[in-house]
């Protein structure tokens, strides 16, 4: 595959970070932006809603109130996600459709991949859990969600390094008999996090590297640093309006 | 309005709805799922709107539409979805 693009590690407000995910995805599809890897943390910690989701169904909005936690729809499928700004890394890849396997679960496994060579750099045997996750001893360390628009693909999804799981399940809605000890000790028992598996706390730029370097091996790229175009700039700013829209976020 | 979850091995569906006298006359569905194209799922909703709630009608209807439209939804039937939308109508 010809080259692709790394932009640097950035710290965005989320409305602004899905709409960089948009401009890249339109601009890509227009053939005006190059295939694109991105890794970003977001500002403050924010709950983000699939697609498909209801608002109301998902998140306890005093809960995100009270801790001042934001939440924005995706353009993505898939479930609530919780972005702890102090726990979590996030990347987004963007491509040509053809650069990926037409079979959805296939490009999942593809770009997983990239996440499993990252995880195995940093020392830690991962394996791709269908159809989304990635898991290091059958506990989920990496979720993604995958949109496909215009004749791109934008995958993006989440690198646990130490999140607060804690405040995770209060901000997601779980059946109330559910949240118990015992439920919090069986998420425990499913997820995981960088921190836990190695036993010390990675930093955000050692991962973001770890991963880049998967990557690279994986998709067989090159990849050049580069930063955002005035362009992308330009289409980010415009969107970010909608994804801090009560329309958007309540569309379901 | 009657509501219901169906949780398949991959995702819950999640199902308002609405009848009179047997016929859907309002639904919502969300989840945890993939769907694509995304549009579908609206154009899915307004399709069920003045359909039979009844387990056949349903199941053919989407059957349907996911081949004209060829909407796929990785590790998700069709018939998941009838599933989720009669154990609401069943409320």
């Amino acid at each position: 595959m010809e080259g692709w693009r790394v932009i640097p590690l950035r710290v965005d407000d989320p409305f602004y970070s899905m709409a960089i995910d948009e401009a890249i995805l339109k601009l890509n599809s227009e053939g005006r932006s190059p295939n694109t890897l991105r890794f970003w943390r977001w500002q403050p910690s924010t709950v983000s809603l699939g697609y498909f989701q209801s608002l109301e169904r998902e998140v306890d909005l005093l809960a995100a109130a009270k801790y001042g936690v934001a939440v924005v729809r995706r353009l993505s499928g898939g479930g609530a996600v919780f972005h702890d700004h102090d726990g979590e890394l996030t990347y987004s890849v963007v491509c040509r459709q053809e650069d990926l396997p037409r079979d959805i679960m296939e490009s999942f496994r593809v770009i997983c991949g990239g996440l499993i060579k990252g995880f195995e750099r940093l020392g830690l045997e991962a394996r791709f859990a269908p159809l989304n996750d990635v898991e290091v001893g059958g506990k989920k360390i990496s979720g993604s969600a995958q949109t496909r628009k215009w004749g791109s693909v934008l995958q993006h999804g989440t690198i646990l390094v130490d999140p607060d799981i804690r405040l995770m399940f209060e901000l997601l809605k779980v059946s109330p008999e559910k949240i118990s000890d015992k439920f919090i000790a069986s998420v425990y028992e499913r997820v995981t996090s960088l921190a836990r598996e190695l036993k010390k706390r990675p930093s955000f730029e050692e991962v973001r590297d770890a991963m880049c370097a998967g990557f690279a091996d994986s998709l067989s790229a090159s990849f050049e640093e580069g930063d955002l175009t005035s362009e992308e700039i330009n289409l980010a700013e415009e969107l970010k309006a909608k994804y801090a829209s009560k329309e958007w976020l309540m569309k379901r | 309005m009657p509501y219901a979850e169906f949780k398949a091995p991959k995702g819950i569906i999640k199902v308002f709805v609405k009848l009179a006298e047997g016929v859907i006359s309002q639904i919502q569905i969300s989840g945890d799922f993939f769907m694509y194209p995304e549009e579908a799922l609206d154009d899915l909703e307004q399709l069920l709107v003045g359909t039979n709630a009844e387990r056949a009608e349903l199941s053919k209807l989407i059957e349907q539409f996911y081949e004209q439209r060829q909407i796929q939804t990785p590790m998700l039937t069709p018939d998941c979805f009838v599933e989720a939308i009669m154990r609401a109508v069943r409320r």
